[in-house]
């Protein structure tokens, strides 16, 4: 029925300027339904979360969370560039790992010193991230396994340069992450510095271009887009991400390991979806990802001051994980019944 | 001076040559009409011409220099622009972010100058009139006629010198096909040349100044249009060739009817289909790709939603989806068009393939007997001389006429006997080509009823003995006896469709 009416509509006699530009708010409701879902979800828990305990609705609070989120949110971001793209990064775990050990491994009280190796681990990040992008296009093969042997690879490496978790950072590095400026630490000043990032990157051509290669690959091809240098470019960019989030991620932790890489793999996968990111590529915004990071974060406290086991964590994850999922697919199918 | 000067073109995909010594000329300022049957190297040669494809042999010049674009960058930096029959638009992106992909005005940021390109866009669509569009509207919420005047938009947004449109009318409906027919004259009278792909005649006759004749992949003829009848156009996009490629015909029908069809639609593409199928028949369906044979025969065998009525030897069949529709003495079986995608396990052996849709036939009290299955699987193998080293060979590992003869033995195993094959003959070569005609006039002995699609016009005339052309989703003309030729097929499936 509703077809016909779009064929009628398309044969109206009506030329350009004299359509008027309504608003579909249905529409875009439906579009945006993962992301909403995301932020009831993140609302619902930050809500028990102040129920059960006291000081939740604190700068303080806000703080810590996103301290404790900020890890995962740069690594989420690195995915979110991919998933945009169609693809998916396992690498990062790797990346990550590498990073912690070559920083515990490295790093000295010499602030040039450390400058020096810290911008070394970002360049490294991008460049095997780029390999990653230059194999899936030259070699023709999945993303998942490409990056499941870099990731394993690079794990490798960790081990070889510190085989047991170890090493130090200078005390002025782990003091970055609760430096303060107007009351906000600097993660938060992080968590604001991405979604700057992410509304210029999204609005540039390159991040266009990168988006519209996921979203149907053989027509950005034949608008002239060259698939090598996007997937490239798309796979470094998770590199440097997961480079980032292992400078952050001894801010934390003050020492390096060459595992602790695989805990963020799939929940920067996770994270994403939760936000609406879509993993077929083409659809998908990091806000969405950055309160999907939020509400994993924060399931952890949820479960903590529940006082129940802390294997409940990954539990209540999963099943949020499929709530995101089955939300945003019953909302397609909305989307595509109203198209119909 | 000719805009485009081409000699010598020539294209392989592997074994296959999709265009070997094409030549074509066109000024600018006309619309040079590209005319030639499925397969003929059209489309190959527009994507030589618009980057997507590089050529391998012979010379392109552009203004007198060497032309030899690298991807469709390098072919928009001289000029050329095409709009694609398969589009090559973004369906997560808005109208205007389509039309400007890769082209965005831009603000000192970097980023895309929203209010700059709204403007662009209106104007574009203003001054060549377009039929509406939202601009901020998402590309996936539109419907295919929209999509293809985006697309067109798209294209016309490079300002190109030469516009090349590959059946660009053939998704719109009338108003908006008339209108494009408009806006090509309005494009040659800027001095662009537009190069034009169409299948309707009617169109052609309409706005081109000049023709090229393309047929397998090489170039017959250029007219100027007006000095070439109707006739002489289809004669030399068929051409003439004979062989021994085809069985004796031998009348096989009976009264029987095995499959009566009534009003079947589907979607856009398929609006109310009658026919019925008789005992011992080969029935052809033809006519111009995308005309609704696809989703004729998918509608039948149950792979998408249709309306209508399907009565299989006298009884009414609800044929919901293909498991339903394998089933039984009175089914139907289907040898689909991706045989290597649909029709085949290719890392399989030639058994489990043939048996997999049956294994029902081979167990006995919930066991399966290995001796019933070889034997059946011989058997079949015999009966179609299927080449292969042993039934344990993977199918993957056959030519693809022996992997075509494992899928007409998979749907004979089905003891079905409508039978429904769509483009059987497709990648398959010459000798196994003729063994497969055989083996549907045997069939159609043997009381077995066949509804039969070929993208090859003469093996429609030389197999079937009837034809069905269809044009625009319905049956346009049903062919009999001598009325059955290329020429009377093509009349009724390209002429009169503006009336339509």
């Amino acid at each position: 029925m509703s077809a016909e009416q779009t064929v009628e509509g398309a044969r109206m006699p009506a030329h350009t300027k004299d359509i008027k530009p309504g608003i579909d708010w249905r529409g875009r409701a439906l579009d945006r339904a993962p992301f909403l879902v995301a932020c009831l979800m993140l609302a619902l828990i930050v809500a028990i979360y102040g129920s059960l305990q006291s000081g939740v609705f604190t700068l303080d609070e806000l703080n810590l969370d996103t301290a404790a989120a900020m890890t995962l949110m740069l690594a989420a971001t690195g995915q979110t560039i991919v998933l945009l793209r169609g693809g998916i990064d396992l690498s990062i775990g790797g990346m990550i790992s590498l990073g912690t050990v070559i920083a515990a491994t490295r790093f000295t009280d010499d602030p040039s010193t450390t400058a020096f190796w810290a911008l070394t681990i970002l360049a490294l990040g991008f460049l095997i991230g780029a390999l990653n992008g230059l194999l899936i296009s030259l070699l023709k093969l999945q993303p998942f396994l490409v990056t499941l042997a870099t990731w394993s690879i690079l794990n490798g490496v960790a081990m070889i340069i510190l085989p047991t978790d170890g090493g130090s950072v200078p005390s002025w590095w782990v003091g970055f992450a609760s430096a303060q400026l107007l009351g906000l630490t600097s993660p938060v000043w992080m968590l604001l510095a991405l979604l700057l990032f992410w509304w210029w990157f999204r609005a540039t051509r390159v991040g266009i271009t990168i988006q519209a290669s996921g979203s149907n690959e053989k027509s950005a091809f034949l608008s002239g887009v060259s698939i090598t240098r996007v997937n490239i470019l798309t796979y470094g960019l998770s590199g440097l991400f997961a480079a980032g989030a292992a400078l952050f991620l001894i801010t934390q932790t003050g020492a390096g390991s060459p595992t602790i890489g695989k805990d963020y793999i799939l929940p920067s996968v996770a994270a994403a979806v939760i936000g609406g990111v879509s993993l077929f590529g083409g659809r998908g915004h990091l806000a969405g990802t950055l309160i999907g990071a939020f509400v994993l974060t924060l399931i952890g406290n949820l479960v903590f001051v529940l006082h129940v086991s802390s294997y409940w964590q990954p539990v209540a994850s999963g099943i949020i994980l499929l709530l995101s999922v089955l939300a945003s697919s019953v909302a397609e199918k909305a989307a595509r019944n109203r198209v119909q | 001076m000719d805009l485009v000067t081409v000699n010598g073109l020539s294209k392989r995909y592997g074994g296959i040559v999709a265009l070997s010594e094409a030549a074509f000329s066109a000024r600018a300022g006309e619309v040079h009409a590209l005319l030639g049957e499925n397969g003929a190297g059209k489309s190959t040669f527009i994507q030589i011409l618009s980057g997507a494809v590089r050529h391998d042999g012979g010379s392109i010049l552009v203004d007198g220099q060497d032309y030899r674009p690298a991807n469709p960058d390098a072919a928009q930096a001289r000029g050329i622009a095409a709009v694609f029959q398969e589009l090559s638009l973004i369906p997560d992106l808005s109208v205007e972010q389509n039309i400007w992909f890769r082209h965005e005005p831009r603000t000192l940021l970097g980023t895309v100058n929203r209010a700059e390109m709204r403007r662009r866009t209106l104007a574009l669509l203003e001054r060549y009139d377009f039929p509406a569009l939202r601009p901020e509207q998402e590309l996936r919420r539109l419907t295919l006629a929209e999509r293809q005047i985006v697309e067109i938009a798209k294209g016309l947004a490079k300002d190109p010198r030469i516009l090349i449109l590959d059946e660009a009318t053939s998704a719109l409906p009338a108003r908006e096909a008339e209108w494009l027919l408009k806006l090509t004259r309005q494009l040659a009278g800027e001095g662009r040349l537009v190069i034009f792909i169409s299948h309707r005649m009617a169109e052609v006759r309409a706005i081109a100044d000049r023709l090229t004749i393309f047929r397998n992949g090489s170039t017959v003829a250029a007219h100027e249009a007006k000095a070439v009848s109707d006739d002489e156009i289809v004669t030399q996009m068929i051409g003439r060739h004979l062989d021994r490629l085809y069985p004796e015909r031998m009348p096989t029908m009976t009264d029987r009817i095995a499959l009566k069809v009534g009003n079947l639609a589907s979607g856009s593409r398929l609006s109310g289909v009658d026919f019925s199928l008789r005992e011992g028949e080969v029935l052809g369906v033809g006519g111009l790709q995308g005309h609704g044979q696809r989703e004729l025969f998918q509608a039948l065998f149950g792979a998408t939603k249709a309306s209508g009525t399907i009565e299989l030897w006298g009884k009414p069949a609800a044929i919901g989806n293909p498991r339903q529709a394998l089933t039984g003495k009175d089914g139907i079986a289907l040898v689909p068009e991706d045989r290597r995608g649909q029709g085949l396990l290719l890392t399989k052996s030639v058994r489990e393939n043939l048996t997999l849709s049956v294994i029902k036939r081979f167990t006995e009290n919930g066991l399966l007997s290995r001796q019933k299955e070889a034997a059946l699987v011989k058997e079949m193998v015999d009966f179609l001389r299927i080449k292969a080293g042993t039934p344990e060979q993977l199918a993957g590992t056959l030519s693809g006429g022996n992997q075509q003869k494992v899928i007409f033995g998979k749907m004979l195993l089905t003891q079905a006997r409508v039978l429904l094959l769509y483009d059987p003959t497709r990648g398959v070569d010459v000798g196994t080509k003729g063994e497969i005609f055989q083996l549907m006039r045997d069939l159609a002995a043997k009381g077995y009823a066949i509804l039969f699609h070929s993208s090859d016009m003469p093996e429609l005339v030389h197999v079937a003995d009837r034809v069905l052309v269809m044009r625009n989703g319905r049956i346009a003309a049903t062919l009999e006896g001598d009325h059955i030729s290329e020429e009377e097929i093509l009349r009724a499936a390209m002429l009169e469709t503006r009336a339509a």
